[in-house]
């Protein structure tokens, strides 16, 4: 009997395996589609296949979560460390002003500067996914408990050792709970790329509130919905394995 | 091995420290009291320069460390605290071996210096290496600490009320453990502590320490026969006599007891007891049974019948227990004397309280 965790990845490999076979089965989903609309001369947005839009979504997804990542963490880092305490407030300031500006009006702001297409959008989801993966980072890093730095500085360990021997090890549950937050907003708000011409799944649901085909709004909706609930379990379980309390991993 | 030379701490307007000078030869136990606030966990912290002195010099070595770059100086100093510190994502193993991984020592080398130390701290290696500090009593969590800051078997260890946070039996066993392991290794130690019995207990020299100066160093036992100041007499408190007995073991003081064999006769025992009140019996392998009185031998036909028994645990004394312990028992017994056994229950004598006595009135000379 395999343990929990073991069991949750296989879980999340076989749901993943019948989320691409089922995007992948183009037949199943005009057939279905045209028995909920009969009335609909077209069920399936023509612009591309359901699989080409699942990966252009996942490819805005994935470029602008790792942006967010890989500046989030550090950024977050960088200022709960002494030498960058000063730029705190400026930094939790302006992140939080990424996520309260909507990320459309990032979007008609970025067009004139950027253009069209893959770049503005980015930008947006970057900007809007920033605030969670800072915050937690910094949460994360300041509920070390001072006396384990004061071993770990005492037994000799230099400022970067005592960080990644200790500090990110002790705040990684933290942050990942940012990380994941961060991801899963990310996967919705993505639709907005196919208002500028990123592709995503948002171009059915786009062209079917335009056209008033509710056929398109089901292509895209469900199985971007699919997608965040993967992706949060995917998450989650990274979350998990990082439960370095040997009672933890087996709650 | 580590001197301190006129060395201050001020933080703003507040003196912290104030000129301390301090020498703590190689192998002695340098013990850092006073009340709160006194400065001496930040002279400790100072000497591993987790806390840089304003002014003055500390030397290691005869090395000024403000030459030594600080993790080096610090690999190499042993450092334990009371809030033990271990790092709840790691294994006990990799927690003590994390100054040997510092220094980057081969993995086999880490693995048998881990086993190594926890068996010297009385922990199991099968048992313990695996578990996860949250798996730990605070005592074993403690032992674990002290484990750790001996890793790299550095020549110095610096603790700061190391036993602070466990129970006050637990602390007792911490505290004989650290004697043993310290009779061993002979380490240069300084130890912050708030407990004046744990300095007496474990102090080869007594820092007492006021207002960030320091006000007596001496042994423990001239701080508490000869205290410099009003501040130390007070400090040290009225019953610094008793306190004197805790550093006093009963080794020198064990006197031959009159004994007799459970099975030996009446006359026999008379004659052992001579023109004394009792004696203590013991079984043919010299362990200690009970004692007989000398009215009541005349009532009895065979030791065993006129014998009160005692639980050898209860009231017998090991022979390196203190005068303080002794004293402890005769009050809590009612005795005037009280048997010693060794290792194995053997009797080997008896302290009485004349003895406890005499060297009393000595500590209060």
């Amino acid at each position: 009997m395999p343990d929990r965790q073991t069991r949750r990845w296989i879980i999340l490999a076989l749901a993943s395996a019948a989320f691409i076979a089922l995007i992948a089965s183009t037949g199943v989903w005009e057939a279905s589609l045209r028995f909920l609309f009969p009335q609909e001369s077209q069920v399936l947005h023509p612009r591309a296949s359901l699989l080409t839009l699942v990966v252009e979504h996942l490819g805005l997804v994935g470029i602008s979560s790792s942006l967010t990542i890989l500046i989030g963490v550090p950024l977050g880092i960088w200022v709960t460390c002494p030498g960058g305490r000063n730029f705190l407030p400026i930094v939790t300031d302006l992140t939080s002003f990424g996520q309260t500006f909507p990320p459309v009006a990032v979007l008609a702001l970025a067009v004139p500067m950027l253009g069209f297409g893959l770049v503005p959008t980015v930008v947006a989801l970057f900007l809007y996914g920033l605030l969670p993966v800072v915050r937690n980072t910094i949460a994360g890093l300041r509920a070390v408990p001072p006396h384990l730095l004061d071993a770990a500085y005492g037994m000799g360990m230099g400022r970067f050792q005592a960080l990644f021997r200790v500090e990110i090890p002790l705040a990684a549950r933290v942050i990942l709970a940012g990380i994941r937050i961060s991801v899963i907003i990310n996967i919705g708000t993505a639709m907005i790329g196919a208002a500028i011409g990123a592709g995503g799944l948002g171009s059915p649901i786009i062209a079917g509130l335009v056209q008033d085909n509710l056929a398109y709004i089901i292509e895209g909706a469900v199985p971007a919905a699919i997608l965040a609930v993967l992706a949060d379990q995917l998450l989650a379980n990274v979350e998990g394995s990082f439960a370095y309390m040997p009672e933890e991993a087996t709650r | 091995m580590i001197k301190l030379e006129q060395v201050t701490k001020k933080y703003g307007a507040t003196v912290a420290v104030n000129g301390l000078s301090l020498e703590v030869n190689e192998g002695e136990v340098c013990v850092l009291i006073g009340p709160s606030g006194c400065g001496k966990t930040t002279t400790l912290r100072m000497i591993n320069r987790l806390i840089e002195p304003t002014s003055g010099r500390i030397l290691v070595n005869g090395k000024d460390t403000s030459q030594v770059k600080p993790e080096q100086l610090r690999r190499s100093i042993g450092y334990a605290i009371q809030s033990v510190g271990l790092f709840p994502h790691l294994t006990v193993a990799t927690n003590i071996a994390t100054v040997p991984e510092l220094l980057h020592w081969d993995k086999t080398r880490i693995a048998r210096r881990v086993e190594e130390l926890l068996t010297l701290v009385g922990l199991s290696p099968a048992e313990y290496a695996g578990k996860y500090p949250s798996q730990l009593s605070g005592g074993e969590a403690q032992r674990i600490g002290v484990a750790r800051a001996l890793a790299a078997d550095p020549p110095i260890l610096l603790m700061d009320e190391p036993f602070g946070a466990v129970d006050p039996l637990t602390r007792e066993r911490l505290q004989a453990q650290f004697v043993a392991i310290q009779q061993e290794l002979k380490k240069t130690v300084i130890l912050v502590t708030h407990d004046l019995d744990e300095a007496i207990r474990l102090a080869d020299l007594i820092a007492i320490m006021a207002a960030g100066k320091l006000v007596q160093y001496d042994t423990p036992e001239t701080t508490l026969s000869r205290p410099a100041s009003k501040f130390v007499h007070d400090f040290v408190g009225s019953d610094r006599a008793l306190k004197r007995l805790s550093r006093i073991s009963v080794e020198s003081f064990i006197k031959s007891a009159p004994t007799v064999t459970i099975n030996a006769s009446i006359k026999q025992a008379e004659a052992a007891i001579g023109s004394r009140r009792s004696a203590w019996v013991v079984d043919d392998k010299g362990q200690l049974l009970g004692w007989i009185d000398r009215t009541d031998l005349s009532q009895v036909s065979s030791i065993s019948e006129g014998m009160v028994t005692l639980e050898s645990k209860d009231i017998a004394l090991w022979q390196n227990a203190t005068l303080r312990e002794a004293l402890s028992r005769m009050l809590g017994q009612g005795f005037k004397s009280i048997p010693v056994v060794d290792e194995d229950t053997k009797l080997i004598g008896e302290v009485t309280l004349g003895d406890v006595e005499a060297a009393t009135a000595e500590a209060e000379e």
